[in-house]
């Protein structure tokens, strides 16, 4: 649409023109607002390009009220600060950012940060489900960021874990090992969400996911040593460390009187993969 | 949907059309000629989700977003509750997609899922149930994406028509008030 096909008949004309190209070139309100860079993130940087036009600059600024800041501090993997102006990014080699000009919002960053947004994303999710953080008491927030990534590596290194530790029979080991975890994190899900808990169903299977980080420490210690009595030790201390993760997450989303009934199938669940460790041999 | 490429114009992204396709065409030709060279399942299955798990982030993350202009994902807002968000680029930037990619995009996209379909199906049919596991789970990243992004592509045109009427109405109204002015 450009001035110099139509021919203005008068000036009133002419602001109609002006109009429609202002709504076109600047429409923050009929284009949904691009990604917000940092809430649910508190912990991670978003360094898109340059400059962001008026629209966009307040909702960056929600993070700092977000209560999840406050595990900046604790979350060192990531950034140090709150990203209040966006960081401006590396150029690096990448393979995008061109042509799509002005909305420097996710969807014209360059492939290289959203690789490292995403295992940050990993790293700070492993952090706040594994080890003890001020989040425990919250758990609906704390896994907010959910993804699915980290469970997918870790169910997998458990099952190539075992199924190296097996003598025989490997491909089996593998295929039941990865069956076993997939389907318990969907079946202890669905558990959960039968007995009236309020849990979203990919955030429960992340957690599940993400609480097997022990049991493939444990895995991967008895693979390299073969004494039974140091198998049985790691697992017994691994299975306590993965339930100890697991517990807050699944006992605040149900009823409290129903709370052992959700808890009891993670905890069988983990001792059956704690049963597999010990005796394959 | 034509089944010929637009004429008339290249690629404007060739390296991330390139991407796009290799990871896909990557985990199919590996399921299916890895029977030939390898015994074992786990490493067939291992590769095959990986770059299924590989293709499915990059054509979530890049090639949605370049080739087409469209990202989804999940977010869990404040009150706990899961919400799918749809991303677009402004009606200019997506009138200004390159027509090949865009048809390249999603020809594939539904094409590998066709694939993986036909060949679980296979395993199914010979009672193989491991390989069906390594099929169910290529078909679900697969069909995952699909969903994404239709479903982006339907709120993108929404945002269009709502767009597009809204900017008839501010017009036919200031055509209005100037016929009243000149009047």
């Amino acid at each position: 649409m450009s001035h110099s096909d139509t021919i203005p008949l008068h000036s009133t004309s002419q602001s109609d023109i002006d109009e429609i190209e202002n709504l076109i070139n600047s429409n923050p309100s009929s284009v949904l607002p691009a990604r917000p860079p940092s809430p649910p993130r508190a912990s991670i940087p978003i360094s898109s390009a340059p400059i962001p036009p008026p629209a966009f600059i307040p909702s960056n600024l929600p993070a700092p009220t977000n209560p999840k800041t406050a595990p900046v501090p604790s979350v060192s993997s990531a950034a140090p600060k709150p990203p209040l102006p966006p960081r401006p990014s590396g150029p690096g080699g990448n393979i995008s950012a061109s042509g799509f000009g002005s909305p420097p919002n996710t969807l014209t960053e360059p492939v290289w940060d959203t690789v490292k947004r995403d295992l940050s994303r990993i790293v700070s999710n492993l952090k706040l489900v594994v080890f003890p953080n001020p989040f425990r008491e919250d758990p609906g927030k704390a896994l907010r960021d959910w993804d699915l990534w980290g469970p997918f590596f870790f169910i997998v290194f458990l099952g190539l874990t075992l199924s190296w530790s097996a003598s025989v029979k490997k491909s089996e080991v593998f295929a039941v090992a990865f069956a076993l975890l997939a389907a318990g994190a969907v079946i202890l899900t669905l558990n959960v969400l039968l007995l009236g808990g309020h849990i979203i169903f990919f955030q429960s299977l992340s957690l599940l996911g993400y609480c097997l980080f022990p049991l493939d420490i444990g895995a991967l210690i008895c693979m390299l040593k073969d004494n039974v009595l140091v198998k049985v030790v790691v697992v017994a201390v691994t299975l306590a460390w993965s339930s100890w993760a697991a517990y807050p997450f699944m006992s605040s989303a149900v009823n409290p009187r129903r709370k052992a009934l959700a808890l009891y199938p993670v905890l069988l669940m983990y001792v059956s993969v704690g049963f597999l460790i010990i005796a394959i041999d | 949907m034509d089944l010929n490429p637009p004429a008339g114009e290249n690629y404007a992204h060739p390296v991330v059309c390139f991407f796009h396709v290799i990871f896909k065409a990557a985990a199919l030709a590996f399921y299916i000629l890895s029977a030939l060279f390898f015994d074992s399942f786990v490493i067939i299955f291992v590769v095959t989700v990986l770059l299924a798990a590989l293709d499915f982030w990059v054509v979530k993350n890049v090639s949605g977003r370049i080739l087409v202009g469209l990202r989804w994902w999940n977010e869990i807002n404040e009150e706990g509750e899961s919400v799918w968000k749809f991303e677009c680029l402004d009606q200019e930037s997506l009138a200004r997609i390159n027509k090949k990619d865009s048809w390249l995009f999603w020809w594939t996209l539904y094409l590998t899922a066709v694939l993986w379909l036909f060949l679980g199906i296979f395993s199914l049919v010979r009672f193989q149930a491991d390989y069906l596991l390594v099929v169910g789970v290529c078909l679900t990243l697969s069909i995952a994406n699909i969903v994404g992004f239709t479903k982006c592509r339907k709120d993108a045109k929404k945002q269009l028509q709502a767009f597009a009427t809204e900017t008839l109405a501010s017009r036919f109204s200031s055509t209005v008030q100037s016929a009243f002015t000149v009047v």
